[in-house]
């Protein structure tokens, strides 16, 4: 049995769509109404907080739990159990068989997604060199660092070359040089035209890695789309400030809507429409500027005004 | 299909290649055939050590055909010794002995009355309850002989007509078997197979059932379960699982028979017992190899449930024991069911899906039971089997990402009932 071949649509297009997904457990909403598209080829950002539902998402679209209603549809047709194996999906509860050899490890993970057992034990061998651990391979996991451990995790998610992959906090409990590594290596893969489903509560990773992101909370999107557009929704911005002798900058600064300290420097929010450009003046004003940059809003300050909003709306 | 037999062709030689296979395989014989030799060899011997008795004889007329009749026996595990007193006297006798037991000398004495020959009177001496084992199973059946062939003497009866009255019944046992044929029987050796045979089950089932439930707690407790979940679907994995294993506990079950089967041929005994190919009839050996399918299907799918909905060993403990149960209570009751095979109460426990592994095949091998009855616990447990999956496949769904708190009862009859 070879994995059934899907008629993919041409990069930009619907890879992935879920409409109207819900899942309740008990009293509790852990998705409502969730309306996904997500283009070919791109890296998609499911971000929100810890408990807003994306994991739950993430396991529906698995086929791991059961929607309450709902439909998803991989590449046009609707998602079976057979189509999984056209996903590659790391969990955020991932683990290893500790007793197993690393290469036997791989490669009976890359046969349960239907990779045929002389290819998975060649792919496996390959992964093994890419991630650095050829030395690695009759070695137990169990003598492997943590690190490694994830390397070999990651391998096992794309080993059967899948068309979608869902990562779920990949880069969580990893050091800066192994995210690194990480992020190359899924950018090489999405060069290669895989779509990936990148899920994280830490927005700064997504917003350096994203191309199109929607926004989860309380089991309900309260955002989507590419991030240049959302950017452009969010005209919000602030502007990073500081004086000669570091003082206080005064309180009433015509369209500051607050002000925040960070080490050397102030962050000042500004209210809608007003022009970073206009405020240099009163800043001056106050004393000699040693520093003046203004900023895009960044994802966690597009994300709490988004909630923001969303919250008024609700309320309203 | 194909991840299914990738899933048993990972547990089947994760099991077979572990060092404790090789071991288990190999002793496990060595401890079985203890099983049979020790208490053959402890029959034989009557686990007895060399005992002194002291007899105390004052007609003087016993003591020397009761050593005679005591060599004719076989009985070579006690010894007599004459006790008398210089004076002559019985008391003195008497008390030497009582002093000789006391001070453990000697084991136990006997005093046979001078009357002996009318009264048949005997007075037994000892310490302990044990020694009325010696005096029912040695001391008396020698001392009636002695009466015996002393009246005999006395009332002047020829040796001849002696040997004609003293006669016992002679008696071989023919087990007929359905196709009419005849065969000797030995039932010692039958009741100790059937014995082995049946802790062969009882042990496997155990051990491989519960290595199930160990392996599904391991995949849940080491994050390794949504992985997978991800690839094959609970039912396909948990069927893998048990199919893996189950070939696994065959392999090891083959290797033991075709070592006993070897053995047999090549007539191995111990003591009086030898391993006899005649008791393996095709019938026992059919129903040997299927009572112990059928029993590690049933047990490993309830394991496997019980497994998915546990985090830990120690969560399944409180689950595990009454399941455990379902194979201790037949052991328990295998001497009720040997006495009376064909009893109702006997009838209707070995076809208790639960038991039938341990009681229905202790019934086949003791006294072939209607071959409906066969039938009829084959389907039960075919049956229960097929509800056990069912049931430890919802468990398995719902119970295999649960995580933190333990389960209980409840929460196992709540998500049964969902």
């Amino acid at each position: 049995m070879t994995r059934p071949t899907l008629d993919l649509p041409p990069v930009g297009e619907t890879i992935l769509a879920l409409e109207s997904v819900s899942k309740s457990y008990g009293n509790v909403k852990a998705a409502r109404d969730v309306n996904l598209e997500i283009p070919r080829g791109s890296i998609y950002g499911f971000l929100g907080p810890n408990g807003a539902g994306k994991t739950t998402t993430i396991r529906i679209i698995m086929n791991i739990i059961m929607a309450d209603g709902g439909s998803i549809s991989l590449a046009g047709q609707p998602l079976t159990g057979a189509m999984r194996d056209s996903i590659g999906y790391l969990p955020e509860e991932r683990g290893l068989y500790r007793k197993m050899k690393c290469l036997d490890q791989l490669t009976y993970l890359a046969e349960l997604k239907g990779v045929p057992r002389s290819e998975a034990k060649k792919r496996s061998d390959q992964w093994l060199t890419r991630m650095g651990l050829a030395e690695w391979r009759d070695r137990k996991v169990d003598s492997l660092s943590k690190g490694m451990q994830q390397k070999i995790q990651f391998a096992a998610t794309f080993i059967s070359e899948p068309d979608l992959v869902i990562l779920d906090e990949v880069f969580s409990g990893l050091d800066p040089l192994n995210i690194e590594l990480l992020r190359e290596m899924i950018l090489e893969e999405k060069a290669k035209g895989t779509t990936i489903l990148f899920s994280t509560h830490m927005l700064a990773e997504a917003e350096k890695i994203c191309d199109a992101i929607c926004l989860i909370e309380g089991g309900e999107i309260i955002l989507n789309g590419p991030l240049d557009r959302v950017r452009a929704d969010f005209p919000l911005q602030s502007v990073r400030v500081a004086w000669e002798g570091n003082p206080e900058p005064p309180k009433d600064l015509q369209g500051v809507l607050h002000r925040e300290k960070s080490e050397n420097s102030w962050r000042l929010t500004l209210a809608e429409g007003v022009n970073p450009r206009d405020l240099l003046p009163d800043l001056m004003a106050f004393g000699p500027l040693t520093l003046f940059s203004a900023n895009r809003p960044s994802l966690s300050e597009i994300f709490l005004e988004a909630v923001a909003r969303h919250r008024k709306g609700v309320q309203s | 299909m194909k991840k299914i037999l990738t899933v048993i062709r990972k547990e089947y030689l994760e099991r077979v290649r572990a060092k404790s296979f090789l071991i288990g395989t190999l002793l496990g014989p060595a401890l079985m055939s203890m099983f049979i030799v020790l208490p053959v060899l402890l029959a034989d011997k009557g686990g007895d050590v060399e005992r002194t008795v002291g007899v105390i004889d004052p007609s003087g007329l016993y003591f020397d055909s009761l050593i005679e009749v005591l060599v004719d026996r076989g009985d070579d595990n006690v010894s007599l010794k004459l006790i008398e007193s210089p004076s002559g006297s019985t008391d003195d006798a008497l008390a030497t002995l009582k002093e000789s037991i006391l001070d453990e000398t000697i084991h136990s004495g006997i005093l046979i009355s001078p009357d002996f020959l009318d009264s048949g009177r005997a007075t037994f001496y000892n310490t302990s309850v044990s020694a009325l084992v010696m005096r029912d199973e040695v001391l008396r059946p020698a001392l009636n002989r002695v009466l015996r062939e002393d009246r005999f003497a006395a009332a002047q009866v020829p040796d001849t007509l002696y040997s004609y009255l003293d006669a016992r019944t002679v008696w071989s046992s023919i087990a007929l078997t359905a196709e009419g044929e005849e065969q000797e029987q030995d039932e010692d050796v039958s009741i100790i197979m059937a014995i082995v045979l049946i802790m062969i089950i009882y042990l496997m089932v155990i051990m491989y059932g519960s290595h199930t439930l160990t392996a599904v707690i391991e995949e849940k407790s080491s994050r390794m379960v949504e992985v997978l979940l991800a690839s094959i679907s609970p039912g396909d994995l948990m069927l893998g699982k048990v199919m893996g294993i189950g070939l696994a506990g065959l392999t090891q079950f083959a290797i033991w028979s075709g070592a006993m089967f070897f053995m047999s041929q090549r007539g191995v005994s111990v003591g009086e017992f030898s391993l006899d190919t005649a008791f393996l009839t095709p019938v026992i050996l059919i129903n040997f190899i299927a009572f112990f399918l059928l029993g590690f299907f049933l047990y490993a799918t309830l394991y496997a449930g019980i497994g998915a909905m546990c985090n830990t060993v120690q969560d399944s403990q409180q689950f595990h024991t009454p399941l455990l149960m379902g194979l201790v209570i037949p052991m328990m009751m295998l001497s009720l069911v040997m006495r009376a095979p064909d009893s109702t109460v006997a009838v209707v426990l070995s076809l208790v899906p639960l038991f039938s592994p341990v009681l229905m095949f202790m019934r086949v091998c003791v006294e072939t039971p209607p071959m409906w009855q066969i039938a009829l616990s084959w389907a039960l447990m075919l049956v229960s089997i097929w509800l056990a999956a069912r049931m430890a496949g919802k468990l398995f769904r719902m119970g295999i990402l649960m995580y933190g708190a333990s389960p209980t009862w409840a929460t196992l009859f709540k998500v049964l009932r969902s």
